[in-house]
């Protein structure tokens, strides 16, 4: 036999302030959580969503990442040529040499400087990367100076704009186009044509190349045949896999939202437990009365639990609400693996508003266990008694 | 203080309240005072003496390029400029990519000049200076690799195609680093086939007063060719690296002030329970003739010893908790030390005895409108 929520409902409005202020710290807790989730998850979905499952990235043997990577001209003239490689178009194997060069530029927030990737491309990277699309503007032109910004580096570094121009390597370069690139990490760059990027920076030869493979059998085998290739000293990696290594940018933020949660937690859940112990005293007769009404000792307990955890989880759902304005709020910090800067928005997804009430639930429970066991151990003839 | 018993006595009647609220406040304190301190901490400047002397020179478009080997001759001759040496981030790999430190390659022959903070005995030096594959570490990084001089070790290139095999022949100590890997940069040179190219020139100024002028003089002399440079101090150069991190003082504020907020409601919410079960009692008090000013002072007084011990609690934590946990290592460097200083002790305890004086205003507004029938009428 149970108590109606109706009755622990119904306490929680009697006592309006602190009700108020305990939703109000919990909620606050979780909207520290789900915010700075929301952060780490925008993060880390930059990467799991940028790399397509068809493409290969080729890179330097033990390079990590395509900055560090270089691949030689003569190296390229091989991989061009191996079997499983698809068709584009026009007839030639889909691939695109790549080069990253890092420009140093200050954000327009005025926190100081970043590095914005660089990438020269070659003509098939538009082909290899459907999802990239001019949004305002047009294409660069090789050998004229120009490059495409993504919308999200425009807004977010200082002098980049369309038809503006950026100081960049040996002088001058023209903006001529606006891009976004479906959340993927290349909403973080900046593309030119790769040889006229070469010559900028009087590099040798590329930093990477980006190959479609006809199917997931050829890709296997791609990936045999460059790592064995005793000519060059490349290996190939899935595009998909190479980006989510990079996921770890996130860990930082993560852990902090973590850190800050339990601290944040332990404060927000002693204060429930507060308001609980109050409420248990204050109803001392209440509860002798439902006693010996025939209320066992288990309904009392669990009739105050469900009070404590419908208190957290109103403060769980205004905590969600409050965190929820941060959503898609477009922002920026450095990926350390790659040392760019790394743009990104707040993501605040669904299983995270459900964890956030499950974190408030789990509050109330911790709250409210301990007042709500005082509660069912009165004795009946005192609790009556009591003033 | 003629209240003082009677505010004990109240601070002391619902222990386990107290007690609660005292903690929830000294946990969400410490949290603060963490991240106050990291905040300070990012921004810690080089503690060497000579670092105010030091200008770092980058290309212009960013650290990635590299310059070309004959701008030592022409930073050499700028005026006021007494010792230039170039430094390669290597960027090798021990093993495993995981065991990420700080490598560089540079000058063997002008290290100790430039950066006199860097203390070795005189055998190692002597070996520096002999053995092209020499190497030193910090005392920290030998520590974590259980490293010993005259041990053999190699790094893998990341950066650059080519496995470095080095002897360790000294272990520094440095007040500013310990975590550092330097080696020869005449090394890397000959693996590399000499390409003549620098990643970033360190010069030693005369004095700290002629660094404006010989960053202006370094970037004009540069303009316009085909590798710009970028001179900084070297406290401006290694800020650099954590402002790459964005916006984290903005990020801080805002959780250090939900957090406040917090607090306040929490000691608000007890304060308020504990004038609600009073109210009988403060309507005899009011009857037997105390005026609104005592009662709202032991009120305020009662708050605030909750706030302050929770606080001293919370700050005292803190700077406990971060004397035996080495943010440091955890950060493998990154911060340099991190200890919770005095002005952020003070910080925390402003902002509990604040709490306490705020959160007692409400209840306090409640004690004066409460008339003497009212509260005697109340009940519970």
């Amino acid at each position: 036999m149970a108590i109606p929520l109706k009755y622990n409902l119904r306490n929680l409005f009697v006592r309006k302030v602190s009700t108020t202020m305990t939703v109000l710290s919990i909620g606050l807790v979780v909207a520290v959580f789900v915010a700075l989730m929301a952060l780490g998850s925008g993060i880390e979905k930059t990467f799991t969503s940028s790399g397509d499952p068809r493409n290969l990235i080729v890179l330097r043997k033990s390079s990590q990442v395509e900055g560090n990577s270089a691949v030689t001209k003569a190296e390229f003239q091989i991989v061009r040529y191996l079997p499983g490689i698809e068709p584009a178009p026009h007839g030639a194997p889909l691939i695109s040499p790549e080069v990253i060069v890092l420009l140093n530029i200050a954000r327009r927030d005025g926190t100081g400087m970043s590095n914005v990737t660089v990438r020269g491309v070659g003509q098939d990277a538009f082909a290899l990367r459907p999802y990239l699309r001019i949004v305002r503007g047009r294409v660069f032109r090789p050998g004229f100076r120009e490059m495409i910004v993504s919308n999200n580096v425009a807004n977010r570094f200082a002098g980049l704009r369309l038809d503006g121009r950026v100081r960049f390597g040996k002088g001058d370069w023209n903006i001529v186009g606006l891009f976004e690139a479906g959340g993927t990490s290349f909403d973080s760059e900046i593309w030119t044509d790769n040889d006229e990027l070469v010559n900028e920076f009087d590099r040798q030869g590329y930093s990477s190349i980006l190959i479609r493979s006809v199917d997931p059998k050829a890709q296997l085998e791609l990936i045999k045949q460059i790592g064995a290739d005793r000519r060059m000293q490349l290996e190939a990696l899935s595009e998909r896999e190479y980006y989510n290594k990079q996921t770890l940018a996130g860990a930082g933020i993560k852990a902090l939202a973590t850190l800050m949660t339990l601290f944040m937690g332990v404060g927000a859940c002693f204060a429930a437990m507060n308001t609980m112990y109050a409420a248990v005293s204050n109803r001392t007769r209440e509860i002798g009365t439902l006693r010996a009404l025939g209320f066992s000792r288990g309904s009392i307990l669990l009739s105050f639990l469900i009070e404590a955890v419908l208190l957290a989880l109103v403060g769980g759902g205004i905590g969600s609400l409050l965190a929820l304005s941060v959503n898609g709020i477009s922002t920026g910090s450095a990926n350390f693996v790659t040392f760019t800067e790394v743009t990104y928005n707040f993501r605040v997804t669904f299983p995270l508003v459900v964890s956030a009430l499950a974190l408030s639930g789990f509050l109330g429970v911790l709250g409210g266990f301990f007042p709500a066991r005082a509660a069912a151990k009165k004795p009946i003839i005192d609790a009556l008694r009591s003033a | 203080m003629k209240y003082w018993k009677i505010i004990w006595r109240n601070v002391t009647r619902n222990r386990r309240r107290t007690l609660l609220t005292i903690l929830s406040i000294a946990f969400s304190l410490l949290l603060v005072t963490f991240l106050r301190t990291l905040v300070i901490t990012l921004g810690q400047p080089n503690p060497a003496p000579a670092s105010v002397r030091r200008v770092a020179v980058r290309r212009l478009t960013s650290l990635q390029e590299r310059m070309p080997e004959s701008y030592r001759q022409k930073l050499e001759r700028v005026p006021h400029v007494q010792l230039v040496t170039a430094i390669d981030w290597f960027g090798g790999i021990y093993r495993e990519p995981s065991n990420f430190f700080a490598n560089f390659a540079l000058d063997h022959d002008r290290i100790f000049d430039i950066f006199p903070e860097i203390t070795l005995n005189e055998g190692a030096k002597q070996a520096w200076m002999s053995q092209r594959t020499a190497a030193i570490c910090g005392a920290k990084l030998a520590e974590r690799f259980g490293w010993k001089v005259g041990d053999r070790i190699t790094l893998l290139g990341s950066i650059y195609p080519v496995d470095l095999d080095f002897t360790l022949v000294g272990i520094y100590t440095n007040v500013a680093d310990e975590r550092s890997f330097y080696f020869r940069r005449d090394y890397l040179e000959e693996m590399l086939g000499r390409p003549g190219k620098a990643g970033v020139w360190y010069l030693l100024c005369d004095s700290a007063d002629s660094v404006p002028a010989v960053i202006s003089t370094v970037d004009a002399m540069f303009r316009n060719t085909d590798a710009e440079t970028l001179s900084e101090t070297e406290r401006a150069f290694e800020a650099t690296f954590t402002q790459m991190i964005g916006n984290v003082k903005g990020l801080v504020l805002s959780i250090s002030s939900v957090v406040v907020f917090m607090i306040l409601l929490i000691t608000g919410n007890t304060m308020a329970m504990n004038i609600r079960e009073r109210s009988h009692e403060i309507a005899v008090l009011k009857s037997l003739g105390f005026q609104n000013e005592s009662l709202v002072g032991m009120l305020l007084g009662e708050s605030t010893i909750i706030a302050m011990s929770g606080g001293l609690i919370g700050v005292l934590g803190a700077k406990l908790l971060f004397m035996t946990v080495d943010l440091s290592e955890l950060s493998m460097g990154f911060i340099r030390s991190f200890q919770v200083e005095l002005p952020t002790i003070a910080l925390g305890l402003t902002i509990a005895l604040l709490v306490g004086l705020a959160s007692g205003a409400f209840p306090a507004l409640s004690v004066t409108r409460l008339t003497v029938s009212d509260g005697l009428r109340r009940i519970g």
